[in-house]
């Protein structure tokens, strides 16, 4: 029965994609959306039951595997096209087919009169589905696949508005980007193959100890998946293609440059955890790599203007927060903050996508302001989401933060260096957030929002946006009460079986106590924020220009990688493609034609000069066989 | 054996089809290139029927006899299109007939 609900949950956005695909123009926009999002919601109710189901079986038997046949059987090999539904992978079924319903149900209406709509929702129906391939799989190479997936509907997505450059531009840069990573992962899978004969998760963690006394062969691995998780989940020093992924529509950046699809990364470092934990060094790099990212995109979220690149840099801020929790071994905390961080992010994309909708296409912050009273559901729905986003209690982000913050507190020496990068990432992530929403909503309306206001009749959209975001609000205000410290923890102790509980598990009154001075950092970045930007008369502080420069990434990547390529591919046109292949061609052509009509001179049609020919040719055949006899 | 040696019935043979090849070669009336093709052909059939002989072997002899009858089929053709020619009133030289068609 689980098994039937997860391979419907599986298989539903599939479904919806070769509908909407192969009936082309049979089906009306509209009922390409209505599917689309009925084929998510069917996954979701699927995933709803499944899960439902796991909680009926006994702590210790909550990992149902279901094969659907054999795939590749050799001597050697024997893959299986099976599905696992385990406490891990279902927190992750619930949280992709569900956001993404709502995110689907809401692009009916913000892209509704675009063209193409039936291309964008067999798009992101596919997306759903690789992305749900990635979480169910139950060996490394269907979670491949899915990984594979998840990367060519992400470019498809971004690149969904093929007329402009920069969309394309994005997209190559999001595929190029990924498949680093892909290639990496590729590379542990075969090392784990030689090593372990199988790609079963089960089999290979079951041998982790086995592989562990190998050092190298374990740290080769760990750091092969461990650049996959970064590629994927936009973290320093793979993280520049996802502010520029924000080229693609705005509910896609919602569904997958936040709540899903970067979250991958954490998810594998979560899944393949018995490997990193042979790995110690690599582990500890999975939680460095995640406090550097941490301060390094918060700080340059300070100084966006554009205000879905904000919310950009934030995801890969708050995902910096996911790798350290699960560097350090924080498995459950990770995955709480994973949650409801894809609340949350959701929540505020797709606000930010409501205001973007009523200013007409702007997305520019300093060309809003004001906006309070013109959308004021969606300021109390872009509040709500900023103060989950800061830690702000009782939201969702103060309980999943403040969980991280504590298990890296109550760590070791290394621990807590980290812990102190994530301290000063709370004043950091206070302060950006608060300054996306005051300078988008309070203070004075801008000029050039005055004008697009009244031009575009500025409203907070149509029902199929409006109710989306209420849904999220709601979540992201009560999704945080799954676990509290002290009083209970559901969320962990369902995780358990699959990721288990923090080595040195802080106590409660610890807890608290972090809480209270975090939640003291985030109000003072609250206060900060207030002082700078809540009104638009007083002059902004001047901004540094390393910051505006996004840290030197992108610049340092075309001088290394960008332009020696392209000197080196112009290099080869100019002296080998033009000058060998491309001349080869024309001399091909002209050297036939020449032999033809020098061949062509023979056929004069004279019998004597025949006869000559022949003549000649058969004395030489004599002469031939009279000297070499 | 009676008579002269194989070699002057190779020269002979070899002077026959010497003379028929250059006629092929330098005349251009058609009817004095069929003759000079006989020339030829008649050429090989003495040396094929001289060797024939100093090997006391049939065969060159039948060989012979194919090639005489592929001479006539030959000339059937050959006079044929030159009579034909001749109705037509065009001019008997096989330089000007160097196209299949007009």
């Amino acid at each position: 029965m689980i098994a039937a609900a997860a391979w419907v949950c599986l298989l539903a956005p599939l479904a919806g994609v070769l509908a909407i695909a192969l009936s082309g123009n049979g089906l009306s926009r509209r009922t390409a959306g209505y599917l689309a999002t009925s084929s998510t919601a069917v996954s979701f109710a699927a995933a709803v039951v499944a899960f439902a189901l796991t909680l009926g079986h006994s702590a210790s038997d909550r990992q149902t595997t279901t094969t659907a046949f054999s795939w590749i059987e050799t001597h050697a090999l024997n893959v299986k096209l099976a599905l696992l539904a385990d406490p891990l992978s279902l927190v992750m079924m619930l949280v992709v087919s569900g956001v993404g319903t709502l995110i689907v149900a809401y692009s009916i209406g913000y892209m509704d009169g675009e063209d193409e709509e039936r291309r964008y929702f067999a798009y992101i129906a596919f997306f759903v589905f690789s992305m749900l391939l990635l979480v169910e799989a139950a060996n490394f190479l269907i979670l491949l696949i899915g990984w594979g997936l998840v990367g060519l509907s992400s470019y498809l997505l971004i690149g969904f508005w093929q007329d402009r450059p920069s969309a394309i531009a994005a997209a190559k840069k999001a595929f190029v980007m990924n498949a680093i990573g892909d290639a990496a992962i590729v590379l542990s899978i075969f090392l784990l193959l030689q090593h372990t004969g199988t790609l079963d998760f089960a089999a290979v963690f079951g041998q982790a100890a086995l592989l562990g006394s190998n050092t190298w062969v374990i740290n080769i691995i760990a750091a092969g998946l461990l650049v996959g998780a970064i590629a994927k989940s936009a973290q320093i020093p793979l993280h520049t293609w996802l502010p520029d992924a924000m080229e693609g529509p705005t509910p896609v950046s919602a569904l997958i440059h936040a709540a899903t699809m970067v979250t991958a990364g954490v998810y594998l470092v979560v899944r393949t955890h018995p490997l990193f934990e042979q790995a110690p060094h690599v582990q500890q790099t999975v939680a460095g790599i995640g406090a550097v990212t941490l301060l390094a995109t918060g700080a340059i979220a300070l100084v966006q203007t554009d205000i879905k690149r904000v919310i950009a840099y934030s995801t890969m801020s708050q995902i910096g927060y996911m790798f350290l929790a699960a560097g350090i071994g924080a498995y459950s905390a990770a995955m709480f903050h994973l949650v409801t961080h894809a609340f949350f992010k959701a929540l505020l994309f797709l606000a930010a996508g409501v205001v973007i909708h009523a200013l007409g296409g702007e997305q520019d912050m300093h060309k809003m302001g004001g906006l309070r009273k013109k959308l004021p559901r969606t300021f109390i729905a872009m509040l709500i989401g900023t103060g989950a986003l800061a830690g702000l209690p009782p939201l969702a982000g103060f309980f999943s933060k403040d969980a991280i913050l504590a298990t890296a507190f109550s760590g070791s020496a290394y621990d807590k260096v980290l812990f102190a990068a994530a301290i000063i990432g709370v004043l950091l992530t206070a302060l950006y957030s608060f300054r996306m929403l005051f300078l988008v909503f309070s203070g004075e309306q801008s000029e050039p929002a005055r004008r697009r206001l009244a031009k575009h009749k500025g409203s907070e959209g149509p029902r199929w946006m409006t109710w989306p975001v209420a849904v999220l609000t709601l979540l992201t205000a009560v999704g945080g009460w799954m676990v509290v410290a002290g009083l209970w923890h559901p969320f962990s102790s369902f995780l358990e079986g699959v990721a288990p509980a923090f080595a040195s598990e802080p106590s409660a009154a610890r807890e608290w106590l972090l809480s209270a001075v975090s939640l003291g950092v985030a109000l003072s970045g609250v206060w900060i924020a207030w002082t700078i930007y809540s009104s638009r008369t007083q002059q902004a502080p001047k901004t540094p220009k390393a910051l505006v420069e996004k840290l030197y990434f992108d610049r340092v990547y075309d001088r290394v990688f960008y332009f020696p390529a392209v000197s080196l591919a112009h290099r080869l046109a100019a002296w080998f493609e033009r000058p060998v292949i491309e001349r080869s061609g024309e001399e091909i052509g002209t050297g036939t034609l020449t032999g033809g009509r020098v061949a062509a001179a023979i056929q004069n049609g004279l019998a004597r000069t025949y006869v000559l020919l022949v003549a000649v040719g058969v004395s030489a055949i004599v002469l031939l066989f009279l000297v070499f006899r | 054996m009676l008579g002269p040696g194989i070699a002057w019935y190779l020269a002979a043979g070899s002077a026959v089809f010497a003379i028929g090849m250059a006629g092929v070669m330098l005349r251009r009336n058609p009817l004095i290139m069929l003759l000079s093709l006989e020339l030829m052909l008649n050429g090989a059939n003495l040396v094929l029927i001289a060797f024939a002989r100093q090997h006391g072997s049939l065969d060159g002899q039948v060989f012979a006899l194919a090639v005489m009858a592929a001479a006539a089929a030959e000339v059937v053709v050959g006079l044929g299109l030159v009579v034909a020619m001749a109705r037509r009133k065009i001019e008997i030289d096989a330089d000007l007939l160097s196209r299949l068609r007009r």
